[in-house]
């Protein structure tokens, strides 16, 4: 608006003699003394093919700013339990999925993974290995129970507030401790 | 202790020195003459790239909207309820050992196979939301073989070590009290 103003202004007084004061404005408004009109490539929609535009988009959607990553959000136990879930439950079915596998092609590869071998390998291990890898079972198994019981009382449409997501959060996480530690030394 | 050496005045001067003092003492001066490359003006955090940017896909013209896909009780509330039974039934499955200190292998065969189903829907839910099919078709359908396939072995392996072993409740049982 004000550079326009300006540049009717100049081109009027072009053929005369310019004015000091007009001088130092447009040297203000623009680089230079007459304002050069720029268009950027995604503009100029006439003569441009479809195929061409999908490029110009595709070029233009790569230099956008991508979401800020997770690590700017505050921690807060809503979204740490919810990833926790998720992280637990694939953990737990990886494991069932490896050995179930692992079992079937035991024979091929002369391993031993019946119940037997397993469980006498296990007991040659000192109690503080045992009370060890017993923890680091119990607690995804653990608190992806009771976090399983807090998601299906949610479907029910109960503690659906901030105030019941935090409440039900926090007696998870207390339940998951006690059955842990519980499992653990069991 | 060193709380009553922190007096109120003390705490403004600190917290003055740290907003004010520390970027001009870490960045060099020299920063606020050179104008910063910028990629997108009020874009104010670091660009951090995980992945390269993937394919970009562009269904239609450019303005078209996106399509409404068209709906169907079994990818959605059948389907969700199926998925809340699943869960719903492992409850029980889970406490009768516990409970009742072994059981049946009919029991233990159920259990397992609510297991593998509850995976399969897991995984599946992981894939769907982790790799954008509209993005990465390619790869989601390589994913969602793999774990078709996998899944098909999971259950002959269970079969295998339910005819063949001891059972799954009865084996955990037996390395947990090794």
């Amino acid at each position: 608006m004000f550079s326009n103003t300006t540049f009717r202004t100049a081109s009027r007084l072009s053929s005369r003699q310019v004015s000091p004061l007009l001088k130092s404005t447009s040297v203000r408004a623009t680089s230079s003394s007459f304002p050069a009109q720029t268009r950027s490539a995604g503009t100029t929609s006439e003569n441009v093919t479809q195929d061409q535009a999908h490029s110009i988009l595709a070029a233009q959607r790569k230099l956008r700013p991508i979401s800020p990553h997770l690590s700017i959000y505050q921690p807060q136990l809503t979204w740490y339990l919810s990833i926790l879930n998720r992280i637990t439950g694939v953990a737990l079915s990886g494991g069932i999925y490896v050995f179930a596998l692992a079992y079937l092609a035991a024979p091929t590869f002369g391993l031993h993974l019946e119940s037997a071998t397993i469980a006498a390998a296990f007991g040659s291990l000192p109690v503080a290995a045992k009370v060890g890898i017993k923890a680091a079972v119990a607690l995804p198994f653990t608190f992806h129970s009771w976090n399983g019981i807090r998601h299906l009382l949610w479907d029910t449409g109960k503690a659906l507030d901030i105030k019941g997501v935090y409440r039900t959060g926090y007696v998870v996480l207390g339940l998951t401790t006690l059955s842990t530690v519980y499992l653990a030394f069991m | 202790m060193a709380s009553a050496f922190r007096t109120s005045a003390l705490r403004t001067a600190a917290s003055a020195f740290k907003t004010c003092a520390r970027p001009a003492l870490a960045a060099p001066k020299i920063a606020f003459l050179k104008p910063q490359p910028r990629i997108a003006a009020f874009h104010t955090s670091k660009s951090l790239s995980i992945l390269p940017p993937g394919r970009q896909v562009i269904e239609g013209t450019i303005n078209d909207a996106a399509p409404v896909p068209e709906s169907n009780p079994s990818h959605g509330s059948y389907h969700w309820t199926f998925e809340r039974l699943v869960s719903v039934g492992l409850i029980p499955l889970t406490i009768a050992p516990f409970a009742l200190g072994s059981v049946s292998p009919v029991t233990d065969a159920v259990l397992g196979a609510a297991v593998v189903i509850h995976s399969y829907i897991g995984f599946e839910s992981s894939i769907i939301d982790y790799i954008p099919g509209r993005k990465h078709p390619t790869a989601k359908k390589v994913f969602m073989w793999i774990l078709k396939g996998s899944t098909v072995l999971v259950l002959v392996g269970l079969y295998e070590f339910e005819t063949n072993d001891v059972g799954i409740t009865e084996a955990v049982k037996r390395v947990w009290k090794a």
